[in-house]
């Protein structure tokens, strides 16, 4: 079984793509069942700002095809060239990096590590990720955990809520006096709400569809919650407006947004959209006195801010080539186990078939002795035979990559089989269930 | 001495402008500051100079070089202020090369000594001059500020992150500011056409030509959108274009009151 990713991300598709391939739940799910088929396990990851499918199956460029097949179906053929593809262990750095956060938008930023937890439970309660891919986000989990512990990427990270807080700075001067909409009370929602209060924002409204949870987070940050009906009236008070919904289609036109600006008295609008698909139309900006900003280009803002993480960064990065090495010796060692038992059996085998062979051939004409003695030299064979190659197969080179499992197999003619016993690698896993 | 204090300030302008140049690229504390000295320095002994200058001539500046000369003198002591007042040492990378480009033709034209006519020597005419000259370095400084919100606000809009948006003071700020500047611009030139009615009411005779109208339609301009700032709320990018629309027609007004076929004289 060998790992593939394939996918797109904020690195390489423009916002209009990611948009097109924001995954609902349900086209996951019909993904996760047309992918995951046979031996083959799938695994569906859709963020605002990336959308991948890892895929772990005997025959790679034939589950490459189908993904790229599935991706274009969603997106239009222009997706096919924005596309990334990772194969081995380069797909598995990518995992391990992705769960990290080390490949986010905002490096360090805490949501993508949940949405890697989520992305999983889903292919797993679909049965797309069972041995080798659950095993490798396990681990790649369980490294995203030190990652957070052992370095200051998280609380160093500059996030789309604080570079949404220095834009408004460059528009307002400062935040002291301003009234904040918060539309959406998701996560997103909340650090934004948090990072726009400390700066000095003094009201801030939350208005989500369903009101329950807008009063819950309007009560957390200390503002006040207002029914999801009066937004646009919301907006004449407004200076800064974060939107975070999940909404397919923009709650901000052109049109709704230039009925208020002369109610507002043309004050400054700057509303951030952290959206994908996005709540706010782009044409928006066009209007005078509104600075619409959506996530590429918040992306931009925080680009310009990011060379303090990068001390940081590197130290995750050599957190996780740590851990894909680790992992990779681990299953170096349960795809060396199976060849060898395999191997073994094989000889045995040829050595029993022989030796009834040569003893039906001399007939009654052995005494029981004889008989246990060539038995026994036929069995000493494989065993002075296999004990270079046994030892040899279970020495795990210091790159922790077992070539020679395969080669052994190769030269043999066996088939690499999944692992039976459980790796002690699982020991570590997090608590999400994610024991196999 | 003239010619030398003036000489030794426009070269002290120049280094204050380098430096505010470069305190635009690499910003230090230290660089403004030492800006700021140098325009004041500018400042001391471009005073003196027309303080004697004037003191020759009845008190008033004459003659357009003599205007470029006070006008640049004066839009460096309103931005001075301002800097000093707010800290905004990226406005001066802008304004004090505007304040250069005033002085400029001031120093090409010979402005030697003259003598104020008897027909209009009265006693209200250097304080008509001087008001009429703060208020159009006082436009002058809005129209440079309406000038950096623009930029400012191409940046902001554009989404492009440069040099500019990350020096640049908040439009908010650029905002406020131009607010300040028009409305003290705007009580200069009331001031300015009240003062000048006086002297048509008495002696000097009032006709339609292109400096009364231009003056005339420049208090308009203000004054709507002095209006239209307090009462529709308007601010931002379209203020900010008329404040510059405004100070052209400014500029045709203190054009307009030297007569360009005799330079120096006093129409």
């Amino acid at each position: 079984m060998e790992l593939l990713c394939i996918g797109l991300s904020h690195k390489t598709a423009p916002l209009e793509l990611r948009e097109r391939l924001a995954l609902t739940p349900a086209q996951q799910a019909e993904i996760l069942d047309a992918v995951a088929c046979g031996p083959q396990e799938a695994l569906v990851v859709s963020t605002c700002n990336r959308v991948e499918l890892y895929v772990a199956a005997p025959s790679l460029d034939e589950a490459a095809a189908q993904v790229r097949a599935a991706l274009s179906g969603i997106g239009g053929p222009e997706a096919a060239s924005h596309l990334y593809e990772h194969r081995g262990e380069a797909a598995l750095v990518h995992l391990f990096r992705v769960s990290a956060s080390l490949d986010s938008m905002v490096v360090g930023e805490p949501q993508i590590l949940g949405q890697m937890k989520d992305a999983f439970e889903l292919a797993r309660a679909a049965g797309g990720a069972r041995g080798e891919l659950s095993r490798a986000c396990a681990a790649a989990f369980g490294s995203a955990k030190r990652v957070r512990s052992e370095t200051a990427i998280g609380r160093s990270s500059v996030s789309m809520a604080s570079a949404a807080v220095s834009l408004a700075t460059k528009i307002f001067g400062g935040l002291a006096g301003k009234a904040v909409l918060l539309v959406g009370a998701g996560e997103m929602a909340e650090l934004a709400g948090r990072h726009l209060a400390s700066a000095g924002a003094s009201r801030i409204v939350v208005s989500n569809r369903t009101h329950s949870r807008a009063e819950e987070l309007a009560a957390g940050i200390g503002g006040v919650a207002r029914p999801f009906e009066a937004l646009h009236e919301e907006l004449v008070h407004a200076d800064v407006v974060v939107c975070s919904t999940a909404s397919p289609t923009p709650l901000f036109t052109k049109d709704s947004v230039a009925a208020v600006l002369k109610p507002r008295r043309h004050r400054p609008l700057f509303m951030v959209d952290l959206a994908v698909p996005r709540d706010i139309a782009p044409e928006v900006n066009s209007l005078d006195g509104v600075y619409a900003y959506d996530v590429d280009d918040i992306d931009k803002v925080i680009a310009e801010g990011s060379a303090a993480r990068s001390a940081e960064a590197s130290k995750a990065e050599v957190i996780i080539a740590e851990e894909v090495a680790r992992y990779a010796r681990a299953r170096s060692v349960r795809e060396g186990v199976p060849v060898l038992a395999q191997l073994r059996q094989r000889a045995e085998q040829i050595a029993r078939a022989e030796v009834a062979k040569t003893l039906g051939a001399l007939g009654e004409a052995l005494t029981d002795k004889q008989r246990k003695s060539v038995e026994a030299m036929a069995q000493a064979i494989v065993n002075k035979l296999l004990h270079e190659p046994t030892a040899r197969l279970r020495a795990v080179p210091q790159d922790g990559v077992n070539r020679l499992a395969g080669a052994a197999a190769e030269l043999f003619g066996l088939e690499a089989g999944e692992a039976v016993s459980p790796p002690a690698l699982d020991a570590r896993l997090p608590k999400t269930g994610t024991q196999t | 001495m003239i010619p030398l204090f003036s000489s030794i300030a426009f070269h002290a302008y120049a280094l204050g402008a380098a430096l505010y140049l470069i305190c635009l690229v690499r910003p230090k504390e230290a660089l403004a500051w030492l800006a700021r000295g140098a325009i004041a320095v500018g400042l001391l002994l471009h005073g003196a100079a027309l303080c004697s200058q004037f003191a020759g001539q009845g008190g008033a500046p004459l003659g357009m070089a003599q205007g470029f000369s006070t006008v640049g003198f004066l839009l460096l002591v309103i931005f001075l202020f301002v800097d000093l007042r707010y800290r905004l040492p990226a406005l001066g990378a802008f304004l004090s090369p505007l304040a250069l480009g005033v002085l400029f033709p001031g120093l090409l034209l010979a402005g030697g000594s003259q003598v104020l006519p008897d027909a209009v020597r009265r006693p209200l005419l250097p304080i008509h001059i001087a008001i009429a000259l703060l208020g159009i370095a006082a436009l002058a400084v809005a129209a440079g500020v309406a000038g950096i919100y623009l930029l400012m606000e191409r940046e902001v809009k554009g989404k492009k992150f440069g040099l500019l948006f990350a020096r640049l003071p908040s439009l908010q700020v650029l905002d406020d500011l131009n607010r300040r500047l028009v409305l003290a611009g705007f009580l200069a030139l009331s001031i300015t056409l009240l003062t000048g009615v006086f002297f048509t009411g008495t002696q000097m005779f009032w006709h339609w030509g292109s400096r009364e109208i231009a003056t005339l339609a420049a208090w308009a301009l203000f004054g709507g959108l002095l209006n239209a700032r307090i009462f529709a709320g308007w601010q931002g990018r379209r203020v900010a274009l008329l404040t510059v629309a405004g100070f052209c027609v400014v500029m045709v007004s203190f054009f307009s009151s030297y007569d360009l076929t005799r330079l120096g004289g006093l129409r």
